[in-house]
């Protein structure tokens, strides 16, 4: 870099500006001998006003390599070499450090822009247009030139027409894909693989609750229908057996019946024993009556209302009934009994 | 940065080694033959096998793999012998797959898979991913323009294509995501950013993937075939492309392995 000659630019203006005077100052010590010569005022305003204008002129040079940066590189005419000519006659009157900046600005933002035309130099050899280029492309991945209405650009008929098919992309990457060594994407064939084990967590869990509530709800609604069951049970057969001794009885008012013939049942022994525990709890109810008759045999009959009155303060007579297996056969076979009174009642 | 560039035994110290590779020292050869020996055949080749199923894992997106990864996500606590076992996965890859497990990035550590074989023409394996064609396109660009592009010329010529980067593309989406960021991971392009520029101008050149991947004799090939003129034609390329993958003589396998 030139070393400026300070004329009369030293000691006069500091405050406007500041240290790079003195590093000026500093490098050149030739220039601190000049500056007595000058007159302080009317120099610094002509000179700071020049040097104004040398640092826009600069602004102007850089700005238009940047602006015209495109036509820079793509043209061959010289344009860089114009502004790099006035740069150079601009530096002669080039003396402090602010217009110096902006010249070594101006300096990398040119070299820049060589180093792209230099660049350029390799391809200017090559013939290789991208329009054409890019019309064989289209081509080959079946662009129809369709003739469609509306302005023809200036770029040329293959970029505002015609339309692509639609695996006109495709069409290119397969015969493309012949210049890549890359390799197939690896893929599981039934997909990658995803553990599951928090799923069925909750589900177990759910099952196992939902068997349990139900379980405690089957508990209450079964012995509710046990107990119900069976005193309905009771109840029923009871006032089922009253109904059959009332209704043998009406057949045949006077004739007393016999008590065993009533409550045996020739075909099963069981349905005895239950038809005699049915009976005993219509003679407790006070339902039923028993007595003997001429021959000693008991009998037993539906109490009518007349006869309440009378039996009540003598009535509390008990017995005990009881009956064998081998006692209910031969009382079958001597009173033979073929058919039981009592219906056995239908099971569900 | 000479140390890095180790020719036989290396260095015990990591100089320049950048994220979580920090951690990983190269220990000498005679360490990992001692880490070796202490580890069984079957352990050994299971960890093999993990580290062959990362990597086919990893490939599936194109990403490069890097070093410090599979450190972390495979190797654990066999770090030592991290070269061993990358040694034998290499050898997996080539012999049961056909594939070439490649260092792209010596710096940083940073492995991607080839294929080996040559792809067949007309062949059912070339599935066609569009994506592909459109790499295609500004790949060649950049090789035949020298090699850099201004990234203004790669979407010029694009929009000739109906393709603009400033538009939803039918086919590829967001166009400008798809080529500088997409691409560039995965490296097959670079987007360079140019000093001194106002407003900042990107360059576009090869990535590292393609440098590797990408067959130059084969573009010109196709070139030629669309424009209709012998590849020989463009002779300044055509020099270039023939001499693309004759450094790889031997193996561009891992470049610190010795």
């Amino acid at each position: 870099m030139k070393r400026g000659r300070c004329t009369g630019s030293g000691d006069a203006d500091p405050p406007q500006n500041g240290t790079s005077d003195d590093v000026m100052r500093v490098r050149d010590p030739e220039a601190g001998a000049s500056n007595i010569d000058s007159l302080p005022d009317t120099n610094d305003e002509v000179d700071s006003a020049h040097r104004r204008d040398i640092r826009s002129k600069y602004r102007v040079l850089i700005s238009s390599i940047q602006q015209n940066r495109e036509d820079m590189l793509n043209n061959r005419d010289n344009k860089i070499t114009e502004v790099l000519d006035e740069a150079n006659t601009l530096f002669k009157e080039v003396h402090q450090a602010r217009e110096a900046a902006l010249d070594s600005q101006l300096l990398v933002v040119a070299s820049d822009l060589g180093k792209e035309k230099a660049s350029q130099l390799f391809s200017e050899g090559l013939s290789f247009d991208p329009s054409t280029f890019v019309q064989h492309t289209l081509s080959f991945m079946g662009l129809n030139w369709l003739e469609e209405e509306g302005e023809s650009s200036d770029e040329g008929a293959a970029t505002s027409h015609g339309s692509l098919p639609r695996n006109a992309w495709h069409r290119l990457a397969r015969r493309a894909e012949a210049c890549f060594q890359s390799t197939p994407a690896f893929h599981f064939i039934y997909g990658s693989f995803q553990a599951e084990p928090p799923p069925p967590k909750p589900r177990v869990e759910r099952q196992r609750k939902a068997p349990t509530k139900e379980a405690k709800r089957i508990m209450p609604t079964q012995l509710k229908k046990m107990e119900e069951s069976q005193q309905e049970a009771t109840e029923k057969e009871v006032e089922r057996i009253l109904g059959y001794l009332q209704q043998y009885h009406n057949q045949d008012p006077t004739s007393p019946i016999s008590y065993y013939e009533f409550v045996i049942n020739p075909h099963s022994f069981s349905r005895t024993v239950e038809n005699i525990f049915h009976t005993s709890f219509l003679v407790r109810d006070g339902l039923a009556r028993m007595y003997m008759d001429e021959d000693k045999m008991p009998c037993i009959g539906p109490v009518e209302d007349g006869m309440l009155e009378e039996g009540r303060a003598s009535a509390r007579k008990q017995c005990v009934i009881s009956i064998t297996l081998q006692g209910w056969r031969e009382l079958r076979e001597d009173l033979d009994i073929q058919e039981s009174m009592i219906q056995p009642p239908v099971t569900n | 940065m000479t140390q890095r560039k180790s020719s036989g035994k290396r260095s015990s110290t990591a100089v320049g080694v950048e994220e979580d590779d920090s951690i990983f020292t190269q220990p000498t050869t005679s360490q990992v033959q001692k880490g070796m020996e202490k580890l069984t055949k079957a352990q050994i080749d299971e960890k093999t096998t993990e580290l062959v199923q990362y990597i086919l894992m990893k490939d599936q997106k194109k990403i490069p793999i890097k070093r410090a990864d599979i450190v972390k996500n495979v190797l654990k606590e066999y770090k030592n012998v991290f070269q061993e076992i990358m040694n034998r996965a290499q050898q997996r890859f080539e012999q049961v797959f056909g594939f070439k497990l490649v260092e792209i990035d010596a710096k940083n550590h940073v492995y991607i898979l080839i294929n080996k074989l040559e792809p067949v023409e007309g062949s059912e394996m070339i599935s066609g991913n569009p994506k592909t064609g459109l790499l295609f396109v500004i790949l060649s660009l950049v090789y035949m323009k020298g090699g850099v592009v201004p990234e203004g010329l790669v979407w010029n010529t694009l929009k000739k294509m109906k393709v603009d980067p400033g538009e939803r593309h039918p086919e590829f989406g967001d166009v400008k995501k798809l080529v500088t960021d997409e691409f560039v991971r995965q490296r097959y392009l670079e987007y360079t950013k140019v000093p001194h520029t106002e407003p900042v101008k990107y360059v576009f050149t090869w990535g590292q993937r393609a440098e590797v991947e990408v067959s130059k004799i084969k573009i010109l090939e196709f070139l030629g075939e669309l424009h209709s003129q012998d590849p020989q034609h463009w002779s300044q390329q055509y020099k270039d492309a023939s001499s693309q993958w004759s450094s790889r003589a031997p193996q561009p396998s891992t470049s610190s392995q010795r």
